[in-house]
């Protein structure tokens, strides 16, 4: 899940394990009630400092999509579906928007862009 | 104390040709606190100094609230030092020298050092001296954490390791940092490691520290700008500038440090174009960073 | 933590441990049975203490060498790693020094309680005509005097830069070099003989290791 922590990225290395954690809740991989690694546990993992890894888990927290407990650790809540799907649209946003950013620099025209998007989902789907 | 490591005005001199001057420096407590240069900057001097090896012309250095060198055998109790070259006796074998190393510390922690003695593979029978240079770097951080000082300070200990021994030293290291409210004090030119685990950087070039600040603000700061129709002649900018080059056209491209968004107002106001603005990672802002003291400002 | 400063010098010294100690076992017993007092004449006796004289440079010799080599070996690997590690202990340099140099004591101990030992059996199964003593515990106490004199000695030397080293060796180098000179230079002047004459006669601080050593004397 976490395997391209980039510290180069423009993101902050705390926004992209919330973003892959809250990814991972909305999609359902992680289901209510499941703990989350341990801060020192992902911190040595990942090989970040802990404080990023704690500020990632507050902004969860913040969010509404854990809970901290003291001593206990820090656990998936419920999220009720309505959040997941704006959280699923937003992240579909996201990528479009680096997209369509790409494509820019590329000197592609969103004409173009609209194309290849189309060819490449039919391809997918049909 | 909020601050586990401070020296004020130091001077050191080693011969002619090198020497520390006006150094400050300020290690927060419980940061982790990359220290970033060039090979004979003085990363390594510093850290002398603040071991109370080498002593000080001028200035002082407190380090845990003692003073250094003054009450270092009170400091070294409570700090944990890898060093450049390995140290340790070479006749000793892994367990000889754990067993040594132990005596002299009442906070030693056994179980963990056996864990780590496994985590890390070291065969307690080999002598120092028939290990490899990644071995000794592993035994080296394991004395250091068993010790569970209050500060740890390392002097390139990733340096010539590889990959898969540095992500071992370096995991155990973040593991014993989320335990324990330690401080890391940390030096090394493996800039990218730095980045994911470092949350203040101080840079050294020639005997100066050039820059001490948070690593988020170091990172988000410097960016690399396109901009078109620039001004010929620059007054103020609100931010700082590292480098300008030309770039295609009559663009150029400038490297910036301090930069905010509400900053593109600036150019609008001198009637140029802000046609990009990219982030430059760690490692290409430390060398603009030093290239600007290399070079007179234009 | 004097424990482990015991442990590491005896990992280091052992086998000049081991050594000094099985010599310092055999010089007083091999030497006592090294003439026959089978009968009892002057003459006999009068050879018989002359052998022993002989063999008893080997105790200001093993004195030395054993001080000489803990001395050093206390320090060595220290001055190898360039003194890092000893000066990045929690202990303030003096108590280091101490510990270390009491630790080095204690194994010089082990060849010299095998010298009592031994001259107390030499002297136990030794049979003396009249007029003859044994002093096996004054030449204990001696021989421990010597060896303690010349383990302080080198290991002074040996716990300084190699600066000190260097001076120290290269002073007597000098004064045995002006002494071949001047004597070559066929003049009559003698500067050793003054030198070691303040060194080893007493009050002289290794005036111990001078004379005769004798387990058995009138």
């Amino acid at each position: 899940m976490f395997e391209q922590i980039d510290p180069r990225s423009a993101t902050p290395l705390y926004a992209q394990i919330a973003g892959r954690l809250r990814v991972a809740v909305a999609a359902g991989e992680l289901r209510p009630g499941e703990p989350l690694p341990s801060v020192r546990q992902l911190a040595s993992k990942l090989r970040v400092n802990p404080a990023t890894v704690v500020q990632a888990y507050r902004d969860l927290e913040t969010e509404g999509f854990v809970e901290m407990r003291q001593g206990a650790g820090t656990f998936v809540k419920e999220v009720v579906p309505e959040r997941k799907a704006t959280e699923r649209s937003k992240q579909a946003i996201d990528l479009v928007r680096q997209m369509i950013a790409e494509a820019g620099r590329l000197g592609l025209t969103a004409r173009e862009l609209q194309q290849a998007i189309e060819q490449e989902l039919e391809a997918r789907i049909g | 104390m909020s601050n586990a490591v401070e020296v004020r005005d130091i001077l050191y001199r080693a011969g002619k040709a090198f020497e520390i001057r006006d150094l400050s420096l300020n290690v927060p407590t419980g940061s982790v606190y990359g220290f970033l240069g060039p090979n004979g900057s003085g990363k390594t001097t510093t850290i002398r100094l603040l071991l109370g090896l080498l002593r000080p012309a001028r200035g002082r250095i407190t380090v845990l609230g003692g003073d250094v060198p003054k009450d270092a055998p009170r400091v070294l109790a409570r700090t944990g030092y890898v060093p450049e070259s390995p140290h340790l006796y070479p006749m000793l074998t892994v367990e000889q020298l754990i067993r040594v190393h132990a005596s002299f510390y009442p906070q030693w922690d056994g179980a963990w050092s056996r864990d780590l003695q496994r985590t890390f593979r070291l065969d307690g029978g080999t002598r120092f001296s028939s290990l490899s240079k990644g071995e000794k770097g592993k035994l080296m951080m394991l004395l250091a954490l068993a010790q569970r000082p209050e500060l740890l300070l390392l002097d390139e200990p990733t340096d010539g390791l590889d990959p898969v021994v540095r992500r071992d030293v370096l995991s155990a290291l973040l593991d014993y940092v989320s335990q324990q409210n330690a401080t890391v004090f940390i030096s090394s030119h493996l800039i990218h490691e730095l980045e994911r685990i470092c949350d203040w950087v101080g840079v050294m070039d020639r005997g100066h520290l050039v820059a001490e600040l948070p690593m988020q603000s170091f990172k988000s700061g410097i960016k690399r700008l396109r901009v078109s129709n620039p001004p010929p002649r620059l007054g103020d900018t609100p931010f700082v500038i590292l480098s300008r080059e030309p770039s295609t056209g009559s663009a150029e491209t400038w490297v910036v440090r301090g930069w905010q968004p509400p900053m593109t107002q600036y150019f609008e106001g001198v009637g140029a174009g802000l046609k990009e603005v990219v982030d430059l990672d760690l490692e290409e802002g430390f060398v603009e960073l030093l290239n600007t003291f290399r070079q007179p400002q234009q | 933590m004097f424990r482990t400063m015991l442990f590491t010098q005896w990992t280091w010294a052992r086998s000049l441990i081991l050594v000094g100690t099985l010599a310092a076992f055999a010089i007083p017993i091999v030497s006592v049975h090294s003439g026959d007092l089978g009968s009892v004449d002057s003459f006999t006796v009068r050879t018989y203490l002359v052998t022993l004289q002989g063999l008893g440079i080997a105790y200001p010799i093993l004195a030395g060498v054993l001080g000489l080599i803990l001395g050093v070996t206390a320090w060595g690997p220290d001055h190898q790693g360039r003194h890092v590690y000893a000066l990045t202990r929690p202990l303030p340099r003096w108590q280091y020094a101490l510990l270390r140099f009491t630790a080095g004591l204690v194994l010089l101990a082990l060849p010299v309680f095998a010298l009592w030992i031994s001259a107390l059996i030499a002297s136990a199964t030794v049979k003396l005509p009249v007029g003859l003593t044994t002093y096996p515990t004054a030449l204990a106490l001696r021989f421990a005097l010597a060896a303690l004199v010349a383990y302080a000695a080198f290991s002074a030397v040996a716990a300084g830069t190699s600066r000190t080293a260097a001076y120290v060796l290269s002073s007597i180098a000098v004064v045995l070099i002006a002494q071949v000179a001047l004597s070559m230079a066929a003049t009559e002047i003698d500067i050793v003989s003054p030198v070691a004459a303040a060194v080893f006669v007493w009050p002289g601080p290794l005036a111990v290791f001078s004379g005769r050593w004798m387990l058995i004397d009138v």
